[in-house]
């Protein structure tokens, strides 16, 4: 059996940092040991969680918890911010592709009760607004534009509205009231084309009715035509379609990390750094170029471990599939303490990882993958995919992490764990993780101890 | 071969010594789980060695389950509850489909494959109105213990309907059916019926049969009668069924010892 890498806590990290520059490490701008963030921030929660030992994981993590001092000064150097919010990956690249425009996903603000360990009292602040606790952790985002402390007002807020997260319409329909101005934009349902319609093909393997997609495309040009007047530059077709190939150098090198991570015959990465670098697809987390910057190195660093054959977790780990994010991160630390890796995720922006397809007209190219959004489909296909990547990367269970008040997961969740259950005969099983999951960490620790041994025994078998 | 198995529940902890070689239960035993759960393990486990005639030094190997398994530090290692109580009702009744537990703070629902490999499962832990607990907090409302409060259920005519999915709300809404005259068998079967139609969303449909029944709450009769009428299917009460994981845990300790 290989030596496992070590995860380290942060204040293991802190000794690791030094050992870093003393070997003549060289960071970006904003880099530094890990604990400052506690310090600087108050993210208290880094103090309960085991972090990857390399300096990629390092870098990845200090792009992430540096976005509100990235945002400022972007502002500070003149560029208007646009918050993205719902959509999750198809408005940030047309905002990217605009000089002087910087996208952020306000949304974002969901994971600060838990790095904040609630210190923030952004969710009550939500409940002080009129959002509470039957509602998903993203009402966080309201408290967050209330104090303006965890990211600068915007200059613009975009909302898909229609067939997303009711829980989201809601909390921005409240936001609105309370004053911020949204430019909204209509998401259909996608439907299955009937007889008589023309079928389009999205990404990810599903189709649609093109009149869905002609809707979207229409909604998408109208927003370009907010971004370019906030930027006093027309955002027109010869924009955007440079602006989707830099989109796509991303997203292939997500889809690069993915492939070695999760088709790795152990986990060279561990699963929380994964759950943060698939986020990245999502707006870039403020800087598109930096994040192309961050997910290289994360790749390296991984296909470094698995030419060398160094992992992680140990070689007889069981192989698990991820569905939904997590509002606890800790929860992610779980799977590996239990005996799991990571070997596949949907995260339910499916479509922020898929390519944009570069052979089409831009906006219908946004347009299809807008649509192929799995929020805003069946969940028929999101078990469909989660199938079709259980089967890939051999997966021997299936977790379903459940968000707490988020209204679409009580049904999707019976459905994607019976789909893989009927097709695949893998156990899932579903966890609730709320922003602060301390107190369940017996239970959950149960639940995945018993799916991990459920696993075992199959392999026996 | 002899092995051990301790179930440290939240209510109780249990112990079974399994003699390999006879497939039989050679010694068993039971204490109300405390804060200083190592030492009640443990004390418990030398009461039953002594009762069992036996030494440690005979026992090859010990399994810890339940939610206090990782308190139990003489184990050689823990296995969770899901998996003993399976593989415990599976040794009983090789038969067995479907098994429901309730335990003192949780209830679960185990399905099981031929050959009594666990096929999946479900937990209903974020509330206590699913649980044993419930029975406790009525049991005490009452002013009764909990074999009598079983017992009460079946004097019952018409079971009082508790309404509320939090028993702290039930708690209240027991209180107002008291003033209201409602008698004391009505509300504990009422009680029973309400924990037993929460276990329904977590059994699923089709219902896979034989349903065991098993974990301390299976003892209470009245409990067994509500969860048939609300599954609409027979359920049977596993031997023992305080014991299932403990013996469970006992069985695959020789698997972890071979």
């Amino acid at each position: 059996m290989n030596a496992v890498l070590p995860q380290l806590t942060l204040e293991q990290w802190d000794a690791r940092y030094a050992e870093l520059v003393r070997g003549g490490l060289r960071e970006p701008a904003y880099g530094g040991p890990l604990s400052r963030h506690v310090e600087r921030e108050g993210d208290l929660r880094l103090r309960q969680l085991r972090f990857d030992n390399s300096a990629a994981a390092l870098r990845l993590w200090n792009f992430l918890l540096t976005e509100n001092e990235r945002l400022r000064a972007a502002r500070d150097r003149g560029d208007r911010l646009v918050g993205t919010m719902k959509d999750l990956g198809t408005v940030p690249v047309l905002a990217y592709s605009l000089p002087g425009l910087r996208a952020f996903y306000p949304d974002g603000a969901w994971w600060t009760p838990c790095l904040m360990e609630c210190s923030d009292r952004l969710l009550q602040q939500a409940e002080a607004l009129g959002i509470d606790a039957s509602f998903c952790p993203v009402r966080a985002m309201l408290g967050a534009f209330h104090s303006e402390e965890h990211f600068p007002l915007p200059d613009l807020l975009v909302c898909s509205a229609g067939a997303v997260c009711d829980d989201f319409s809601a909390i921005a329909q409240r936001l609105e009231r309370l004053g911020q101005r949204i430019v909204w934009w209509e998401m259909p349902r996608r439907r299955p084309p009937e007889a008589h319609e023309a079928v389009c093909a999205l990404p990810g393997g599903l189709t649609a009715p093109q009149l869905q997609v002609d809707v979207v495309r229409e909604e998408l040009q109208r927003v370009a035509g907010a971004l370019g007047e906030l930027a006093g530059h027309e955002l027109d077709a010869a924009l955007v379609a440079p602006g989707i190939r830099a989109a796509n150098a991303v997203r292939r090198q997500l889809a690069a990390l993915r492939a070695t991570v999760y088709g790795a015959q152990g986990a060279p990465l561990p699963a929380l750094e994964m759950l943060v670098a698939e986020m990245l697809a999502v707006h870039f987390c403020s800087d598109r170029e930096e994040c192309l910057g961050v997910l290289r190195e994360l790749l390296a660093e991984a296909q470094a471990r698995v030419a060398v054959g160094k992992f992680v977790t140990a070689d007889d780990a069981v192989r698990i599939y991820w569905v939904n994010p997590v509002a606890d991160l800790r929860a992610m630390n779980l799977l590996e303490e239990c005996g799991g890796r990571l070997c596949g995720t949907e995260f339910m922006f499916t479509h922020a990882l898929d390519l944009i397809p570069e052979d089409l007209p831009p906006f219908e190219a946004l347009a299809r993958t807008a649509l192929a959004d799995p929020m805003v489909g069946p969940a028929r296909d999101r078990a469909r995919r989660v199938v079709a990547e259980c089967r890939r990367y051999r997966a021997e269970a299936v977790v379903v992490a459940r968000i707490p008040g988020a209204s679409h997961c009580p049904w999707e969740s019976e459905l994607i764990r019976g789909q893989v259950h009927a097709q695949t005969g893998l156990s899932a099983v579903e966890l609730e993780i709320p922003p602060v999951c301390d107190a369940l960490l017996p239970t959950l620790r149960t639940r995945l101890q018993t799916v991990i041994e459920i696993a075992r025994t199959r392999r026996k078998s | 071969m002899i092995s051990a198995g301790i179930d440290a529940g939240s209510r109780a902890i249990k112990v079974v010594l399994f003699d390999h070689a006879n497939s039989r239960i050679v010694g068993q035993g039971i204490a109300d789980q405390g804060v200083e759960q190592q030492r009640l393990a443990e004390q418990l486990y030398e009461r039953t060695l002594r009762e069992a005639g036996l030494e440690r030094a005979q026992v090859q190997a010990i399994i810890a389950t339940g939610y206090g398994r990782n308190a139990v530090r003489f184990a050689g290692t823990t296995i969770t509850e899901i998996t003993c109580h399976a593989r415990g009702v599976h040794h009983l009744k090789p038969d067995a489909r479907t098994i429901i537990e309730i335990g003192g703070q949780d209830s679960k629902v185990i399905h099981l494959e031929d050959g009594g490999r666990v096929r999946d499962f479900a937990m209903n832990d974020r509330c206590a109105a699913g649980t044993g607990r419930f029975l406790e907090v009525v049991a005490a409302r009452l002013g009764v213990d909990l074999p009598t409060l079983s017992g009460l259920s079946r004097q019952s005519r018409s079971p009082a309907i508790i309404s509320s999915t939090c028993v702290v709300f039930a708690e209240t809404e027991i209180i107002g059916l008291l003033a209201e005259g409602a008698s004391a068998p009505d509300i504990a079967a009422g009680v029973q019926k309400s924990i037993a139609t929460r276990l329904i969303s977590l059994v699923g449909r089709p219902i896979a049969g034989p349903v065991y029944f098993t974990g301390g709450v299976a003892l209470q009769a009245g409990m067994v009668r509500a969860l048939e009428e609300a599954l609409a299917s027979p359920v049977q009460v596993a031997p023992q069924p305080q014991y299932t994981g403990a013996l469970g845990a006992a069985i695959l300790a020789a698997r972890v010892a071979a």
